[in-house]
């Protein structure tokens, strides 16, 4: 598998939370490889992967599918298209980006936006205030756009130096090629787990998929692959993990202890490079769907580091989702 | 002019930086006019028409775009950087760039917006608080590939949405394709074409090159202003994209000819194209450094109008271009003839 290759498709699919047919297709297709009954079930991607085997506990590694964006409100008469977001938008970064609407057709678009040359311009835009320019009259946008229509970021993947690379959607299109790279890697192994994979929907307007998701698989154990904070320049060193230095695994009262102890050892031994994320309640992940899940699951986060969370320039080190899904197929094999 | 438009927009040229617009533009006139570079690096053509005028006629616009420019490397291997021309920093963060002469990508990055206070998330960026990361483990590795000084480029595309076109650098490159094109077709009348360095940063291209090319009157080609956004009415919008070419009576920096703002007026209307003019007193081109050169010169300016401006994405209609294209066209005719 060309992981940057994998990784760039995934993340200029299209699939903002609650629209992530284009982006859930593709990584459908692409799980198919491992997973031959993988299928979408209520906006959840599924697949089972290998043969079940009796005795096995149960682990789902879980990655969300959905990403931040944009949601059509309504047209007004001059043909400007009003939009809210959807997830957690840095409202400071909107002002002139282009974007494309998802309407019956996608169409271009940019997000209005006052130039320094008249007063009042470097201001934060507040959604009541902007609107999208499409270049197109009311009647023509009505044929095409309606209320409810997603919207991203008009962003390409590019390579920067070495592994790093830039994209609007590695948050967590990361984590999906970090599981199908984990896949790979054990195909025709002897596996300590009965393994299910879901690319979740919905989570970042609160985990909506993993909540039903987790409900249908029933784990015994979930591991949320998601992305977490990279140290950068304006970031708290004690909060971060750092880039090129492997998964960032989670340490919470909300999450299994045990579980994050094997994953600890499953790096450890197979000389893995890997870093711990302490958080003193719930994770803001998928995992925190999972514990709660039914009678209660053992669940634990792997995040890759990335910065500039939720923005159209996330920056990940490709290394780490290497190392992510290494630590993965190490612990699954293991046990 | 949509084509030479868009490869013009796609070249790089920062304030200071403009010799892949001067060598670009030199290479589309070459053929059909006499040319010099100016000690600023302003490009001044002379190009001979069906006819001599007693007058001296300049028409210019400026090859210069805004930009950033690398000030520092920090330890992390960021880069440290400041605007070059007036770039809001909303319309910075969160956007692809490249970096200096190889073009090394980058991107701006900030604190994340979980990380922010609640003050914050309201608050426009400063650029002490953004960072450039072309991906760089430390300063040594990012020196291997940048230095201190090296210009900054929006890293955007040029495209065509609805009625619009967008893409960064309209400010001027559009100005520029005007009048690559007015050379290309031989104007009636004798007349100097110069274009000029450094506008972005305060006009300071022009007033060298309006010193030595010391016309009698000059019009000066450029992308204007335009707020006709939802939410803003009335006068606050300016100038509207699709009402044709922009004639100003004042900006900040020049109170325009009065005999060449009426005369624009009239050949719009000979012509029978839309035209506007501006309903705020904003903004300021190079205008302002030409009509006080040597000992005074008479100056127009005649404008498309542009959403966005300083930004990765200026926005304007396509349907202005060619009304903008004929009304400076016939508009030098006059002036020669005045």
């Amino acid at each position: 598998m060309e992981l940057k290759e994998v990784l760039f498709s995934l993340a200029e699919a299209y699939g903002a939370s609650g629209s992530e047919s284009p982006a859930a297709e593709l990584a459908c297709g692409l799980l198919r490889e491992y997973c031959p009954d993988a299928r979408i079930v209520s906006g959840n991607v599924i697949g089972t992967f290998g043969t079940k085997r009796e005795g096995l506990p149960h682990l789902v590694l879980d990655a969300h599918i959905d990403q931040i964006g944009f949601v059509v409100t309504s047209i007004t008469d001059e043909g400007f298209v009003k939009f809210e977001q959807l997830g957690g938008i840095d409202r400071r970064l909107i002002a002139a980006q282009p974007v494309i609407i998802h309407g019956k057709r996608d169409i271009s678009g940019v997000i209005c936006s006052v130039p320094p040359h008249l007063s009042g311009g470097n201001e934060v835009v507040k959604y009541d205030d902007t609107a999208i320019d499409t270049g197109m009259t009311h009647d023509e946008l009505a044929e095409i756009v309606s209320a409810g229509d997603s919207v991203t970021f008009d962003v390409k993947c590019r390579s920067l130096l070495g592994e790093r690379v830039t994209g609007g959607a590695l948050d967590d299109r990361s984590g999906v090629a970090a599981i199908l790279y984990a896949l790979e890697l054990i195909q025709g192994r002897e596996l300590a787990y009965n393994v299910t994979v879901i690319f979740s929907c919905q989570e970042e307007v609160g985990e909506r998929g993993a909540k039903i998701g987790a409900y249908q698989l029933d784990p015994d154990i979930a591991i949320a692959v998601d992305v977490s904070f990279a140290l950068a320049m304006g970031e708290d060193e004690r909060k971060c993990g750092k880039l090129g230095e492997g998964a960032m695994m989670g340490v919470s009262p909300s999450l299994s202890r045990e579980v994050t102890d094997a994953l600890i050892s499953a790096a450890k031994s197979a000389d893995i490079p890997y870093q711990l994320e302490v958080m003193n309640s719930g994770t803001g992940t998928d995992a925190d769907r999972y514990s709660v899940n039914r009678s209660g699951c053992k669940a634990c986060t792997v995040s890759i580091p990335l910065r500039n969370m939720h923005t159209p320039v996330e920056v990940i080190d490709l290394d780490d989702v290497r190392s992510t899904a290494e630590l993965l197929a190490a612990y699954i094999t293991e046990g | 002019m949509k084509e030479l438009l868009k490869e013009l927009c796609l070249i790089n040229g920062v304030s200071g930086d403009e010799s892949a617009v001067r060598e670009f533009i030199i290479d589309k006139v070459k053929d059909c006019c006499e040319y010099r570079v100016d000690p600023l690096g302003s490009l001044i053509c002379f190009r001979r028409g069906r006819k001599s005028s007693e007058k001296k006629l300049m028409i210019c616009a400026h090859m210069d775009e805004v930009g950033f420019i690398v000030t520092y490397i920090n330890a992390d291997g960021t880069l440290c950087f400041d605007e070059v021309g007036g770039v809001n920093t909303t319309v910075a963060i969160g956007r692809q760039v490249k970096v200096g002469k190889n073009g090394i990508s980058g991107v701006v990055g900030s604190t994340a917006v979980h990380n922010l206070t609640k003050e914050q998330k309201e608050k426009a960026p400063e650029y002490d608080g953004m960072y450039i990361d072309i991906g760089a483990h430390d300063r040594e590795e990012a020196m291997q590939y940048v230095s201190l000084g090296d210009c900054v480029y929006f890293d955007s595309e040029f495209t065509e949405f609805g009625v619009n076109i967008k893409s960064k650098a309209i400010d001027d490159r559009v100005g520029c394709a005007m009048m690559i094109r007015l050379i290309q077709e031989q104007p009636e009348y004798d007349t100097y074409f110069v274009f000029n360095v450094q506008e972005e940063i305060g006009l300071r291209g022009s007033g060298a090159s309006a010193f030595s090319v010391a016309p009698d009157f000059a019009i000066v080609l450029e992308a204007t202003t335009a707020a006709d956004i939802d939410g803003v009415g009335g006068a606050k919008r300016v100038c509207c994209l699709g009402d044709g070419p922009v004639i100003s009576f004042m900006d900040r920096r020049t109170i325009y000819d009065k005999e060449l703002y009426a005369l624009a007026m009239d050949t719009a209307k000979e012509l029978s194209l839309c035209c506007q003019t501006k309903t705020k007193i904003a903004g300021g081109n190079d205008a302002g450094a030409i009509h006080i050169s040597g000992s005074g010169v008479r100056t127009i300016a005649v404008s498309l109008p542009c959403r966005y401006l300083h930004s990765a994405s200026c926005v304007i209609a396509e349907r202005d271009l060619e009304p903008s294209y004929q009304l400076v066209k016939r508009l030098a005719e006059r002036i020669c003839e005045l």
